[in-house]
This record gives structure tokens, C-alpha cells and sequence, in this order.
């Protein structure tokens, strides 16, 4: 066993004690406990998935300094962790009779009532206490005495109950100072993301969107509300608080403060199960790799808007400008499937049979060439000597293929006003400087009317 | 003396032979480009710089057989016109795997394939005009530990700029189907001529008629021949005549093919 122990510090921060510790603590080990104002954990079981005590210790001080802690004391029993931690003391795993005899009777809570009498009686440490005949110290002080003694030496078992977490996180920070700019509230909200680590961790959960509410000064102007609030997203459920903790930078960039802001809220708006990736040789890498790139993606998305940030999903449609709706990746969130990435890493195999490979992903690519870039609108080309000019003369290769229809979405055609059903005969052509070009010509209505020609596509 | 020669003959590179860098590279799918780079392939550790006349034209074709290769996502940061999936995926490049960033300003670009370069969870491709050295120089050292090759498309006039990049090429169309790479800079000694990769852009060479291949491949100054291109249809004939030649029956081929 190895137990960690924290006292409340002096200014009684984080707040409110010892709520927000017991949540974060929770990220390492799911046995935390409160004895008292002090808040125990017990990290056997995790310090394999830690890499050993010294990595878990050091996160544990580097995360616990953000909060605003002291550093806990280590042991092997919970009261003996304690007793360290009221004397100031660091501890070890496996501290032992040594560390613990030459504390005072103050430490160990039992003792405390009997303190000055077992002083009187010239016993000033739990090392003298230990050296006492047992009998009598039962007989004159009770047994609850010797068994707290017995428990901070591992002699008998101890009982705890152990902390459990509400279904909702909401945390709640006082700032310790008034914040006049928003991107000094993440320092703040930095503090209780870290709880809802551990809150996530403990429900086997990961959060999709969160809520930072604050709350201004009381000394605030009156046309200034009494705060705002903030709700952000990801694309997937994520227990990675420094993503959220930039997705949140991003944000509050965009906002201006009305007043000083105290408050801090806190608020886990939709939480979803979450099935950590295992850490260990077999994981996929090209899961992986997509799964890395999405906080990336989001944190563009959070800057540039997320209608700026694209990925493509195909359509069935034969129509060069309805094949593809671009989606923000925020909405996308599927990861490739095994066929798109058997495809990828077999080029040439999937060229060859694109159609027995494409109805397993629900799509297939386009029959005939495909220019590389597509116009957001087609360009209208002038004609010169019933021949089509861009960037000098165009020569027509390949063609024409004739694409028609899209009359079934005559609606939303008609609002955006545009030329309802397409008739048009595409072709490659080469321009002589602007080098391979999709192009289509439009049937003409009249027998004496011009074919009109556009620019629709850039083959690269 | 000797001792020195010895251990350092693996991490010291002279500059009269082609550097061997110590770090990955991703195969650029041209074999007749691999023997001249560095390593054999895109260098994942540093910036790629490719000039082309107009932006967007040859890039692309440049890039897919090894962007296919390679089983990455591919982030296209401020292309020159709105990428179409489909073309992509015929030279290889499913749509499963590329993203699309639209920033226009040279600073949110930059800005966009920083984060990228930082996720190192996706090759990119960044479109600019111009941009200040030192952001470059900021980009190269990202892209020194990226580990996924970046590459950083201009036009031809920021040939005579000086650029951190540690590989640059320049490219045209040369003649026929073919693509005529110029290697500006790279770790090695300059390399004179230019090499030509000849190559048809996506999904053409299922419908370009044999005859057409070879004359592209034929003449010299890069234009099909007048009489091999097509007839236009005159304003009267419409599209109840077919256009006779063999053109057309390419694509009537294809879809049963397909």
C-alpha cells in the first residue's frame, strides 16, 4: 500500500475544500478518502500505469502546485501518511518506525485528548508512546489509542470510506484576484479543469462540451450584467485537459470582459462513456495518427471558425459541384475505415477495382477524369472564332461528357438562383499556359445561339 | 587526426556528394527523383519548397504518387482553388484523408500549418504568395522535428528569394505529358540538368487514346498536336451528332471498364 496525504493549506485553497482535491485525485487512483479536513489517497494499484512512484510523484507535485497545494507526504499506511504530513515531512513508501516514532502525540488524532497527560507522564513522541507496556496504555487511555497507533505502524487493517462522485460536475473558484482581461480567466479555469479530470476519469467518461460561467465583481458598472458565460466543444469525447484547456485560450481570445470578473463556475455540459486507447504495442498507429490530428483540427476551428476548417464527404451525385460536401471537421468525426486505409496503403491495387472496394465505404470515385481543383463558380470563357480562349487558345482533348439532371433539388436551386437542371457537355482541354482544363460547353437553347463555354476545373 | 576522419565520417556531409541524413525520408513515388534527393525521398524532417508557375497547376501531380503512398492525412492550408476529392482520389489519395483549411491572410496560414507541423499527425501543403524569411525560417525549424514532410508551394518569382527551405525545386510542364523538375537546392552538389518525370494527370490515362499519349510524348514544346486535337463542335451541330473520333469511343470504353 501507498498513501499520499494532503492537509488543507492556510488560505483554504482550492476551494471549497476538500472537494476540488478529492476530484482531481481522483485521476490517479479511485481510492480517495477524506479523514477530517485532510484528503488521503492510496496509489498501489496505479503506480505501474504511472511508470513507478518517482513519475507519479512528480506529476502529482506539478499538478498540485497549479492548485495551489503543498506537497503530499508518502506512506505505507494511511495514518502514518498523515501523521508525516502534520509534521511537515515528505515521507517515503516505505517509511517505517524510523520516520514515524520521533513525531509528537499532536499528529495522530487519537492521541490528541491524552496528549498533555501521557506529556506529564514524560512521553513526548510516538516512539515513547510505542515503548509504553501496552496493557497498562489500554487500561488508562483506552483501546482506541493503541489501535490508532497499531494502524500508522500497518499492525492491524484499517477501514475507509471511500470518496464517490456526483453525476454532475460543477466546480465552483474564487479568483484570487479581480481579472480584467479574458485571457487571464484560463489560469483560473486551469484549476478546475484539472478536477474535472479526475471526475472524468472516475466515471470512465470523456466530456464533449463544457460550460466556464463567470461572475463579475460586486463593485462592477451597472450597465454591466452580472457575468457571462462561454461553451465550448470537441469533436469527440476527451479526457485530455490541456486540449480542452487551448480549445478554451481560442475562445476567450474572442471575448471581451464587460467588468472585473471573481467567479469562476465550472460545468461538464455533455458527457459521454470513453474508452481510453490502450497504451501498449498493438494500437493501431494510423488510429492513432487520426486521432492525434483532431485536436489539431480543433483548435483550427476554434480560431478560423469552424466552417473554415473541411473535410470532404462524398455524395452520390454525378454533378462535379454536388459530389462533395465539404463538412467542418467538428461534425466529421468518423475515423477512416479499415477499407479506406487498406485502399491507402495499396494505391495501385485499389485503382485498378475501385468498384468492389467502394460500396464498403459507401462511395466510389467518379467515372471518367476528375479535375484536382474545382472553381466555386464556373468562369465564362470568351469565344473567338467559335473557339473557347483562356490564356490563349484552348485545344479540346478528351470528351465530350455530358452531365445532366439535378432537377431533384429544384428548390434549393431556385433560392440560391441559379440556372435550374444542367446540360452541359464537359471536356478536357489544354491551354497553352494555363496548362490541362476542365471545361464544359452549355447546349444552346436556340439552333443560331452560340454554345457558351466555362472554365469549370484545374487538372493538377 | 585518423580517429576523427573515423568517427566522424558518418555525421560529417560533404558537400560533393549527396547528404545522407540520419532522419526518415517518404518516397516520392518517381524513381528518377528519388536517386537525386538527399535520402531518396521527401525529407520528413525539414521544409520542401516547390515553385511553379501558376499555383496549383503541377503541385498536386508532383506530389500524389507519394502522398498515396504513405498512409497519412493530408492538410491542404489556403490551396489556390477549392480542392475536388474525386480528382484527388483517382491519383490515389482517398478523401477519407485530406482536410481543408481556408485561410486566406499569409499570417493565418502560416498560423494554421504551424499547429499542423506541431500535431505531427499530417503531411501539409501550404500555398503562399509571399511571405516574411523570417516566418519561413520559423516554419523549417518547426518542420525540423515534424516528422512528416511539409511542403510549401510558391510561384516561380520567389526563385531569386533566399529560402531556408533545405530542399527547393522548381517546376514546369515539359513536354508531352511530362513534368520537368528543376532542382534549385538541395544537400548535395547542384544538379544542372532538369529532370523530366513524365506523368498524366489523374484519371486521364484511362481515357486518353494511345495515339494521344504518344504524341504528347512526341513533340517537344509541351502542345499536342493541332490535328490530334479535337474537332469543335460548330455552333449548328448539336450534341444529336456525336463528335466522330476515336476520342469518344475512349470514354464510352471506360464505363463498362469502370
Amino acid at each position: 500500500m501507498l498513501w499520499a496525504a494532503w492537509l488543507p493549506p492556510p488560505d483554504a485553497r482550492p476551494q471549497p475544500w476538500p472537494q476540488a482535491l478529492t476530484h482531481w485525485a481522483l485521476s490517479f487512483t479511485p481510492r480517495v478518502t477524506c479523514q477530517g479536513d485532510a484528503v488521503l489517497m492510496e496509489v498501489q494499484a496505479s503506480l505501474r500505469l504511472f511508470g513507478g512512484w518517482p513519475a507519479l510523484r512528480a506529476r502529482v507535485e506539478v499538478q498540485g502546485r497549479e492548485l495551489g497545494l503543498a506537497p503530499p507526504a508518502w506512506a505505507p499506511q494511511a495514518l502514518a501518511a498523515l501523521a508525516l504530513a502534520r509534521a511537515g515531512l515528505p515521507g517515503t513508501p516505505d517509511a517505517g518506525p524510523a520516520d514515524i516514532d520521533p513525531l509528537p502525540l499532536t499528529v495522530l488524532d487519537a492521541a490528541v485528548p491524552h496528549a498533555a497527560l501521557l506529556a506529564q507522564t514524560g512521553c513526548h513522541t510516538l516512539g515513547d508512546l510505542r515503548r509504553r507496556p501496552r496493557g497498562a496504555l489500554a487500561r488508562r487511555f483506552g483501546a482506541a489509542l493503541l489501535e490508532a497507533l497499531d494502524q500508522a505502524h500497518g499492525l492491524r487493517p484499517s477501514v475507509h470510506a471511500w470518496v464517490t462522485v456526483p453525476d454532475r460536475f460543477e466546480a465552483r473558484l474564487e479568483l484570487p484576484w479581480r481579472v480584467e482581461q479574458a485571457e487571464a480567466l484560463v489560469d483560473g479555469a486551469r484549476r478546475l479543469l484539472l478536477p474535472l479530470q479526475g471526475w472524468l476519469t472516475a466515471r470512465q467518461a470523456g466530456v464533449r462540451a463544457c460550460r466556464l460561467r463567470w461572475l463579475h465583481d460586486g463593485l462592477r458598472p451597472r450597465d454591466a450584467g452580472p457575468g457571462g458565460e462561454l461553451l465550448w466543444r470537441t469533436a469527440t469525447p476527451t479526457r485530455d485537459i490541456d486540449h480542452l484547456q487551448r480549445l478554451l485560450s481560442e475562445h476567450l481570445a474572442q471575448v471581451t470582459l464587460q467588468a472585473p470578473v471573481g467567479e469562476l463556475v465550472l460545468e461538464a455540459v455533455e458527457v459521454q462513456p470513453l474508452q481510453p486507447q490502450a497504451a501498449d504495442w498493438w494500437a493501431d498507429p494510423a488510429r492513432a495518427e487520426a486521432e492525434a490530428l483532431q485536436p489539431v483540427l480543433e483548435r483550427l476551428a476554434a480560431r478560423l471558425g469552424p466552417q473554415r476548417v473541411l473535410r470532404p464527404v462524398l455524395c452520390q451525385d454525378h454533378r462535379p459541384e454536388a459530389m462533395v460536401r465539404w463538412c467542418p471537421t467538428t461534425e466529421v468525426t468518423e475515423v477512416p475505415e479499415a477499407v479506406e486505409l487498406a485502399q491507402a496503403t495499396a494505391p495501385a491495387a485499389q485503382r485498378s477495382r475501385p468498384r468492389r472496394l467502394a460500396p464498403a465505404v459507401g462511395s466510389q470515385p467518379a467515372v471518367g477524369p476528375q479535375p484536382g481543383f474545382l472553381r466555386p463558380q464556373p468562369l465564362r470563357l470568351a469565344v473567338r472564332g467559335h473557339r473557347p480562349h483562356y490564356q490563349g487558345e484552348l485545344q479540346l482533348l478528351v470528351g465530350p461528357q455530358r452531365v445532366e439532371g439535378g432537377w431533384w433539388d429544384g428548390e434549393a436551386r431556385a433560392a440560391a438562383a441559379d440556372p435550374p437542371p444542367l446540360s452541359r457537355d464537359y471536356w478536357v482541354a489544354h491551354s497553352p499556359r494555363a496548362g490541362l482544363l476542365w471545361v464544359f460547353c452549355t447546349r444552346p437553347v436556340a439552333q443560331q445561339q452560340e454554345p457558351a463555354w466555362y472554365l469549370h476545373g484545374h487538372f493538377a | 587526426m585518423n580517429s576523427f576522419v573515423l568517427e566522424g565520417g558518418a555525421t560529417v556531409w560533404r558537400a560533393d556528394r549527396l547528404e545522407r541524413p540520419a532522419t526518415p525520408v517518404w518516397p516520392t513515388g518517381w524513381p528518377a527523383l528519388d536517386a537525386e534527393l538527399p535520402g531518396g525521398g521527401w525529407p520528413a524532417e525539414g521544409l520542401t519548397e516547390l515553385l511553379c508557375e501558376c499555383p496549383g497547376a503541377l503541385e498536386a501531380r508532383l506530389l500524389m504518387p507519394g502522398l498515396a503512398g504513405c498512409g497519412t492525412p493530408v492538410a491542404l492550408v489556403g490551396p489556390p482553388q477549392p480542392p475536388h476529392p474525386p480528382g484527388w482520389w483517382s491519383g490515389g489519395l482517398a478523401p477519407a484523408r485530406l482536410v481543408w483549411v481556408q485561410a486566406d491572410a499569409v499570417r493565418e496560414r502560416l498560423w494554421a500549418a504551424e499547429q499542423l507541423v506541431r500535431g505531427r499527425a499530417a503531411a501539409v501543403l501550404l500555398w503562399l504568395d509571399a511571405a516574411p524569411p523570417g516566418a519561413l525560417r520559423r516554419l523549417q525549424v518547426l518542420a525540423a522535428g515534424a516528422g512528416r514532410p511539409v511542403f510549401l508551394c510558391r510561384p516561380w518569382s520567389a526563385a531569386g528569394a533566399s529560402s531556408p527551405a533545405p530542399l527547393r525545386l522548381r517546376l514546369a510542364s515539359g513536354s508531352g505529358w511530362s513534368l520537368q523538375v528543376d532542382v534549385l537546392k538541395r544537400r548535395g552538389p547542384p544538379l544542372l540538368r532538369s529532370l523530366t518525370l513524365p506523368s498524366v494527370p489523374g484519371g486521364l490515362a484511362a481515357v486518353l487514346s494511345p495515339r494521344q499519349q504518344r504524341l504528347g510524348q512526341a513533340l517537344p514544346d509541351g502542345l499536342l498536336h493541332p490535328v490530334e486535337a479535337m474537332p469543335l463542335p460548330l455552333p449548328m451541330a448539336l450534341p444529336e451528332q456525336p463528335a466522330a473520333n476515336e476520342v469518344h469511343h475512349a470514354l464510352g470504353r471506360l464505363a463498362p471498364a469502370a
